[in-house]
């Protein structure tokens, strides 16, 4: 039978692995990534630009100073907050896309304090101020839960739809009932007091957002290895079934790692508000919940690597404005950028499952 | 016995193992046109495995495959469509969102513009000339199981596949959906097509096959035209086989209070199922797969709520014992479902040790890391589960070491009721030993509640043996009652007592 085989023919056929792949992994991430670069390259050349110089402004822009690497930090915050809250959910196998919402909700809430009692000091002020966020992003964040719990009504549609009211909520209270007096029409509110504002580190532009960054990305961790509810948080997104044969409580399970997530998001919205912008605006909001999704995945929702890859977006972001400067690229490029790297990592994620073949013929 | 002149594919010599398991061993078998052939097997006799190497998804370790006298290699699916073969699974491939006509064309639609009134005249012409009547532009979604079933059957003819391969077609069917694939199966068969028809249900073959072929434990053992066979009950001895005991020794424990009580169980297929197992004894249920075997593990291991009737376990009402579940003292499932319900393959060993017996190890809020580590690693000593490294996947286990891992698992909670499931299926014997060796020894402290489809297993382990037939327990007796125990083919057939 074997003899009758008479040439190979360069016929691919797809093959499941099976073995799990270790080092392997990373460099087809990389690969990943660095073949998104070369899209964008092309991308720069289309425009008239050139690929070489506006790679170098882009990583430049984004790497190339103290100044520089200050300003990714500080747009890392909001990312990594984010994206430690949807990372949580996606544990679960729950499509929590709604982090821009719920970072909306937690930015209102901080207001709220802020606004409400301007007079009290800031060991009572920041504190009251991030457990509004947790309350609000948390509830948002909740409330797909619990319609998909009671419902069956699909998360993703539900926490996108949520970003929408979220944001509307947002413009109607700054346009409206907290506009500052003293605004000249533009929709915000007052100044936070400086009790409700974050201070910066030292001599430098970062904020203490930092350290509330580090903390949750510890205690992330150390609740999915050391607890019994990140255990089964963990083995239910594994596999269903068997958390339903273990008897786990899976609704419960569904309902908690939703608050999480909406509140770790609701917490970017307070460092936001309150370290950034000093105050509540529609400016607020410039996609952080959105880019937390692609971080995430690039992470593969390691606390850890999701650090890293905060950094490295909000780098992305940085370089992408200077290269808006100086190449006057238009601003969605980092944008575009930033969703073709998401788009190689889902089509790298295949090449982890499964390798490609030379199919014999006879 | 066979006239190779009208054989359309020949196999020979097929063999194919997993690991130490043999699901096929030297099968030779021919079908031939215009007859219907009927694979007869338990469950694990290897029916599936043969059948997906004669639709080329799994390669024989050797043997050959013969196509009107022709050697063949199928190294993919691709290769035995071609050929001519076609296969109606169990779970039907169709495109519920796309109409009868289109999921007949799909993926061989000729050209680059569909041309609907076309394709719906052509499917209504194969449908009437073979007897499957069906409305070509209905919505796939909106038919009943036996409709979608007709749309594969059509799909395979719209191919010209000239062998067709059904997967216990009956499974799904309603018995008046099931008359009329019967009909429409010897409606084909009169047409030329050659049909092979997998089952375990001993009525049907007896209705539909011309010849019937069954297999036991990867091998053939009867091959026959039908009107060879004298009766059903023959054909049943010919599928349980031989009774060969198996030496399990089983030292005297004293049977005492009742674990599980059930009374009167109804619905999801059972009617009206009472049994009782006490603490120091095996209860063994038998019967042909899908009579109710399923439905009633699932409602005692509390994955479906009982419709009607009672189930006491550990002297608690069914809602209560499931709402207060406790660690130690409880009900340990061994699911046959290894890989998808009892474990999660893409966790560590020590993490599958946890998903049961996670509450043992919490400390308020917490996980006792190091004491999860030492229990583990005692567990898999114990019980040699091989490799036994902690930090490896569980998808890396063979069959029998994963199941050894479920084991010592379900043991270490110290149950008051054990509910083992195939316990044994397609494990090598030395493993089976092992597993038989722990289910017996574990008597001492619980009852147990044994589901098989392996007569020997049920025989040499159980002291009260359960027979099911169509959601009912049809008998119950003593082991020991050997006249009994010759007749149980009959009643697992069906046949009264």
């Amino acid at each position: 039978m074997d003899t009758q085989i008479t040439g190979k023919m360069l016929d691919l056929t797809i093959r499941k692995r099976q073995e799990s792949l270790k080092g392997t992994a990373a460099l087809i991430y990389c690969g990943a990534v660095l073949f998104s670069l070369l899209l964008s390259a092309a991308l720069l050349i289309f425009q008239g630009n050139s690929p070489v110089e506006g790679i170098s402004l882009l990583l430049q822009g984004a790497f190339g100073s103290m100044y520089a690497i200050e300003d990714c930090l500080i747009k890392a915050v909001p990312i990594y907050l984010c994206s430690l809250g949807v990372a949580i959910a996606f544990r679960l196998q729950i499509w929590n896309i709604g982090a821009e919402g719920q970072f909306a909700l937690g930015a209102i809430g901080a207001t709220w304090v802020a606004i409400s009692f301007p007079g009290l000091p800031s060991w009572a002020m920041i504190p009251l101020m991030m457990g509004a966020a947790f309350l609000l992003g948390g509830a948002w964040g909740v409330i797909p839960a619990i319609l998909k719990l009671k419902m069956k009504a699909n998360e993703i549609i539900v926490t996108l739809m949520l970003n929408y009211i979220a944001i509307l909520i947002l413009d109607y209270l700054v346009y409206g009932p907290w506009k500052a007096s003293d605004s000249y029409g533009f929709p915000m509110t007052d100044e936070f007091s400086s009790a409700a504002i974050i201070g910066t580190i030292g001599e430098t532009s970062l904020n203490w957002g930092l350290l509330i960054c580090l903390l949750s990305g510890i205690v992330i961790y150390i609740f999915f290895k050391f607890t019994v509810m990140g255990f089964e948080l963990k083995a239910s997104g594994e596999n269903v079934r068997a958390a339903r044969y273990a008897g786990f409580p899976y609704a419960r399970l569904v309902i908690i790692s939703m608050l999480l997530s909406g509140a770790f998001a609701g917490w970017a919205g307070f460092v936001e508000a309150s370290a950034t912008l000093n105050r509540l605006q529609p400016t607020i909001m410039v996609g952080y919940g959105y880019t937390a999704i692609v971080v995430a995945w690039l992470a593969r929702l390691n606390p850890f690597y999701i650090g890293i890859s905060s950094f490295l977006l909000a780098g992305l972001r940085v370089g992408a404005e200077n290269l808006q400067l100086e190449l006057q690229v238009p601003a969605a490029f980092g944008d575009i950028m930033e969703g073709m790297i998401l788009l190689t990592i889902l089509a790298a994620t295949f090449f982890i499952h499964y390798r490609f073949a030379r199919r014999q013929r006879s | 016995m066979i006239e190779p002149a009208e054989t359309v594919i020949a196999l020979e010599g097929i063999s194919k193992s997993f690991g130490k398991v043999h699901a096929n061993r030297d099968i030779c078998l021919s079908i031939r046109k215009g007859k219907v052939k009927a694979l007869l097997g338990e469950n694990g006799a290897g029916k599936s495995t043969l059948m997906s190497i004669l639709a080329g998804r799994l390669q024989p370790d050797s043997g050959s495959i013969r196509v009107d006298g022709v050697l063949q290699r199928f190294p993919s699916a691709k290769e035995a469509i071609d050929a001519g073969i076609g296969m109606v699974y169990q779970h039907f491939k169709l495109v519920e969102s796309m109409t009868v006509a289109e999921n007949v064309f799909l993926g061989q639609e000729g050209g680059r513009f569909l041309n609907p009134p076309a394709m719906a005249a052509k499917v209504r012409e194969l449908a009437i000339s073979h007897g499957l009547e069906i409305d070509p532009s209905a919505t796939v979604a909106d038919l009943s199981m036996g409709e979608k079933q007709r749309v594969e059957i059509l799909k395979l003819l719209q191919r010209r596949s000239r062998i067709l391969i059904f997967d216990e077609p009956t499974a799904v069917l309603t018995p008046q959906e099931g008359d009329q694939l019967f009909k429409a199966l010897s409606h084909m068969a009169a047409q030329g097509k050659s049909i092979v028809f997998i089952s375990h249900k001993l009525g049907e073959v007896m209705r539909v096959a011309d010849e019937v072929a069954i297999l036991r434990k990867g091998e053939i053992v009867e091959e026959k035209r039908i009107d060879e066979v004298a009766s059903q009950d023959d054909l049943a001895r010919m599928m349980v086989g031989k009774e060969t005991f198996l030496t399990v020794v089983k030292e005297a424990v004293v049977v005492t209070k009742p674990v599980l009580e059930v009374r009167d169980l109804s619905g999801n297929g059972l009617k009206g199922v009472s049994l009782t197992v006490r603490r120091g004894e095996i209860v063994g249920i038998v019967g042909v797969a899908g009579n109710g075997q399923k439905p009633l593990v699932e409602t005692i291991c509390g994955l479906q709520a009982p419709e009607r009737g009672e189930i006491t376990i550990l002297g608690k009402p069914w809602k209560t014992f499931f709402s207060q579940r406790k660690l130690s003292e409880t009900l340990s499932y061994i699911p046959e479902d290894r890989i998808g319900l009892a474990t999660c393959p893409s966790m560590n060993l020590s993490d599958n040790f946890l998903l049961t017996t996670r509450k043992g190890f919490r400390k308020g809020p917490w996980l006792r890391r190091k004491r999860v580590e030492t229990e583990s690693r005692s567990v898999v000593d114990r019980f040699s589960v091989l490799p036994g490294h902690l930090s490896s996947q569980a998808r890396h286990l063979s069959g029998g070491n994963l199941q050894k891992l479920v084991l010592g698992r379900e043991f270490f909670r110290k149950p008051g009721l054990i509910v083992a499931e195939q316990p044994t299926q397609g494990l090598d014997i030395a493993t089976a030993k092992d597993i038989w060796g722990h289910l017996v020894g574990a008597r001492e402290s619980a009852g147990i509640l044994l589901i098989t489809g392996d007569l020997n297993e049920a025989f040499s382990l159980s002291d009260r043996v359960v027979v099911m037939f169509e959601g009912k327990i049809v008998d119950s007796f003593d082991v020991t009652d050997t006249e009994k125990r010759s007749r149980v083919g009959l009643m697992m057939a069906g046949a009264s007592t």
